[in-house]
C-alpha cells in the first residue's frame, strides 16, 4: 500500500485532531473537553465553539485543569484535556501520574508543540523530554501521528482505548502521507517505505526525515525500510520483529532528548529479543533553542542526511 | 439510619448534635487503635478532623454503604489525605467495608492504604498528594451540574495544604464555574508538618482570601456539633458560587497529649499512651 504520494499539509496536526474533536462532539453527549488559555493554539476552541457548556477553559493553570479533567472523568465521563506538552508532561506531571494514571481515567491529552516543533518559540515551549515523562507513567499510552488523516483517527483510537492517553501533535503543518481509509490502532505501526538493508524507526515529524533519508541510502544502494511507530506505547513489536528480521539493523530517530525516549525502549528491546546494529538519534543530553525548525533539525542530528549517515555507519557503509 | 438520605431529619438539632456527639467518641477511639496495631500513621490531623467527618458521614452525607458509586451519592474528598484514618473509621462504621479491616491500615495488599484511593469501598478518588482535592472536587461538582444531578461535593483542606498554589487555582476557576454544589472544609489546626503553621507559612485571614476569590465563606468552631450542623446546612443553600467554611480546630482534639502539639502530626502512641488516651475520650477521668 505504501508509499503514497506525499503533499504538502493544509493544517498541522494540533488542528487535524482538535477538527476530529470538534465531530466527535455530536457522537458522544458527554464528552468534555478541558483547555488552559491557549485554545486558539492547539485548536480546541474548535469544540468550545459548537459545545461551550462542555469546554472548561480553566485558564492559565494546568495543574487544576488536568486534576479538575480527573473529577470530571471520575464518574465515567471522557475527557480531554489540551495544552503544550512541557506544560502538561511537566508543570502538571503530578496530576496526570496520581490522579489520572493512578485511577485510571478515561482523560485523554491533546498535546501540542512537540517536540522542538515550535522551533521559533524556544526552549520554554519546546516539550523535548515528554515522551520520557508519559511513557514512564503505569497505565499511560503514548501515540504521535505524523499528518491529517493520523491526527484523525489517532483521536479516535485515543477515545475508543480505556483509560489515559497521551498525543503528541506539532505546532506546524508539514506533509500529508496517508490516505483517508488508512488503518490505525493502538499498538500499531505503518511501514511507509519497505526496504531490506537497514530499519529506519520515526514517529511524528522525523517519520519525513526518515522518508528523506531512505531517498538518500536509494542513491548509495541502501534500501532502507521506514516504520512510522505511530503508536509510541505500547509499541508494535511484532511490526519491528518483522522488519528487523528482514533488514538486521535499526537506526531510530526522534525529536526528543535521546535518552528514555522511543530509541532507549527499542534497544532494550532488541538486547533481550534480537541484538542488531543500532544507532539512536535524539538530542544529546541538550536543550535545543530558537530558530527555523530546517536549520534545528541540522543542528542536533536529526535531518535526512543525519539520519542516511547513522545508517550507513551503522552497516559500515562510510 | 437509612441508607441513603441525608438523616435525622425528625430529631431536633440538639438531638442529632448529641448523637454526633457519641458516635465521636467512638469515631476516635478507633482512630487511635488502628495506628496504634498499625504502629505508623497521622493521628493529629484525623483528631481534629474527626467532629467534621463523624458529623458528614452519619447525617450530612447522602450516601448508600451497600452501593459506593451510586450516581446521586453526595462526594467526599480527604484532600489532607494523611488523615484517612478518620475517613476509613466512619467508612468502616457506616458498613462499606468491615471493621476488622481497621487493623490492616497501611499492611501489605490492604484495602486501606497509607493515602485514600479509589480502590477501597466508599471512596471516591485518590488524595494526599496535597493540593489537589479541591481540583478534583471541583471536577466532579461541574460534572454533576452537566448531568443535572442534585449532589453535593465536600472537599476537606488542612490549613497547611492551602500553602499549596494548585488549591487557589481551584479556587478560583469553582467561582468562575458558580459551582454551588462544592463546599470545602478547611480543618483549621493551626500546626503543620514542620511546626505552627503561622511559622512555617502563615496564611493569615483565609476566609477572606476564598471570599477575595468569591466564595461564600463560614467561620465555626469544627469541635462544636450544632455548629457544624447548621453552617453545612447554610453552606448547602448558598447559590451561585462555591462555599468555605474555616473551621477552628485542634490538632489531635480529645486526647491532652496530643492537643496542639505538632509532633502528633504522624507519630504512633505506645500502649500505656492508647489506654490514657482511651480513658480521656470516653471521660473516664471524669
Amino acid at each position: 500500500m505504501r508509499p503514497h504520494a506525499m503533499t504538502p499539509a493544509t493544517v498541522p496536526t494540533r488542528r487535524a485532531f482538535s477538527e476530529r474533536m470538534a465531530e466527535y462532539g455530536a457522537i458522544d453527549g458527554d464528552f468534555v473537553v478541558f483547555e488552559a488559555d491557549i485554545g486558539y493554539s492547539t485548536f480546541s476552541h474548535l469544540f468550545g465553539d459548537k459545545y461551550p457548556e462542555r469546554y472548561f477553559n480553566m485558564g492559565i493553570a494546568e495543574g487544576n485543569m488536568v486534576s479538575a479533567a480527573a473529577g470530571m472523568a471520575a464518574d465515567g465521563r471522557t475527557a480531554v484535556a489540551s495544552s503544550y506538552g512541557v506544560f502538561i508532561t511537566m508543570r502538571a506531571l503530578e496530576s496526570v501520574r496520581t490522579f489520572v494514571c493512578y485511577p485510571d481515567l478515561n482523560v485523554k491529552f491533546l498535546s501540542s508543540h512537540g517536540g522542538f516543533t515550535p522551533a521559533i518559540d524556544g526552549v520554554t515551549h519546546q516539550a523535548t523530554e515528554d515522551i520520557a515523562n508519559m511513557t514512564t507513567l503505569p497505565n499511560m499510552k503514548v501515540l504521535v501521528p505524523a499528518d491529517t488523516w493520523a491526527s484523525r483517527k489517532l483521536f479516535d483510537v485515543a477515545i475508543e482505548t480505556p483509560g489515559p492517553v497521551f498525543v503528541r501533535l506539532m505546532r506546524d503543518p508539514i506533509l500529508d502521507l496517508y490516505e483517508p481509509g488508512d488503518p490505525f490502532r493502538m499498538g500499531g505501526s505503518h511501514v511507509v517505505i519497505e526496504g531490506t538493508d537497514v530499519t529506519i524507526v520515526s514517529y511524528g515529524d522525523i517519520v519525513f526525515e526518515a522518508i528523506g533519508a531512505a531517498g538518500i541510502l536509494a542513491k548509495n544502494g541502501i534500501r532502507a525500510e521506514v516504520i512510522d511507530m505511530y503508536s509510541v506505547k505500547p509499541f508494535d513489536r511484532e511490526g519491528l520483529l518483522k522488519s528487523l528480521d528482514k533488514t538486521g539493523a535499526l537506526v531510530v530517530a526522534e525529536n526528543h532528548q535521546r535518552r528514555n525516549g522511543l530509541g532507549y525502549e527499542l534497544s532494550n528491546f532488541c538486547l533481550k529479543n534480537k541484538v542488531v546494529p543500532f544507532e539512536n538519534l535524539g538530542l544529546e543530553d541538550t536543550f535545543a533553542e530558537s530558530g527555523s525548525y530546517g536549520k534545528l533539525l541540522e543542528k542536533y542530528g536529526l535531518s535526512r542526511a543525519r539520519i542516511a549517515e547513522a545508517a550507513k555507519r551503522i552497516l559500515g557503509r562510510v | 439510619m437509612t441508607a441513603t438520605a441525608r438523616t435525622n431529619r425528625t430529631l431536633t438539632l440538639g438531638e442529632r448534635a448529641a448523637f454526633l456527639t457519641e458516635k465521636a467518641k467512638e469515631v476516635r477511639s478507633r482512630i487511635l487503635s488502628m495506628i496504634f496495631k498499625a504502629k505508623s500513621g497521622h493521628p493529629g490531623g484525623a483528631l481534629s478532623a474527626a467532629d467534621i467527618v463523624t458529623a458528614l458521614y452519619f447525617d450530612i452525607l447522602r450516601v448508600d454503604p451497600a452501593n459506593p458509586r451510586w450516581p446521586d451519592r453526595d462526594r467526599f474528598l480527604l484532600s489532607k489525605g494523611h488523615a484517612c484514618p478518620v475517613l476509613y473509621t466512619c467508612l468502616a462504621m457506616r458498613g462499606y467495608f468491615g471493621l476488622e479491616h481497621l487493623d490492616t491500615l497501611r499492611q501489605f495488599e490492604s484495602i486501606l492504604q497509607g493515602h485514600p484511593i479509589r480502590k477501597t469501598p466508599g471512596i471516591d478518588m485518590t488524595t494526599g498528594s496535597l493540593g489537589h482535592g479541591l481540583s478534583i472536587g471541583l471536577g466532579m461538582a461541574l460534572d454533576g451540574k452537566l448531568r443535572g444531578k442534585d449532589y453535593d461535593v465536600y472537599v476537606m483542606l488542612g490549613d497547611g495544604e492551602i500553602n499549596e498554589g494548585h488549591v487557589w487555582e481551584a479556587a478560583m476557576a469553582a467561582a468562575k464555574y458558580k459551582a454551588d454544589n462544592l463546599i470545602a472544609i478547611v480543618d483549621r489546626n493551626r500546626l503543620q508538618m514542620d511546626g505552627c503553621c503561622d511559622d512555617i507559612m502563615p496564611m493569615g485571614d483565609i476566609a477572606a482570601k476564598f471570599k477575595a476569590f468569591g466564595w461564600k465563606t463560614f467561620e465555626i468552631d469544627g469541635h462544636d456539633m450544632a455548629q457544624i450542623l447548621r453552617t453545612i446546612g447554610k453552606a448547602r443553600r448558598v447559590r451561585g458560587r462555591p462555599a468555605c467554611i474555616v473551621a477552628d480546630t485542634v490538632k489531635g482534639k480529645g486526647v491532652s497529649y496530643m492537643e496542639d502539639r505538632f509532633e502528633w502530626h504522624g507519630k504512633c502512641p505506645d500502649a500505656d499512651q492508647l489506654t490514657c488516651a482511651m480513658k480521656e475520650i470516653w471521660g473516664e477521668d471524669s
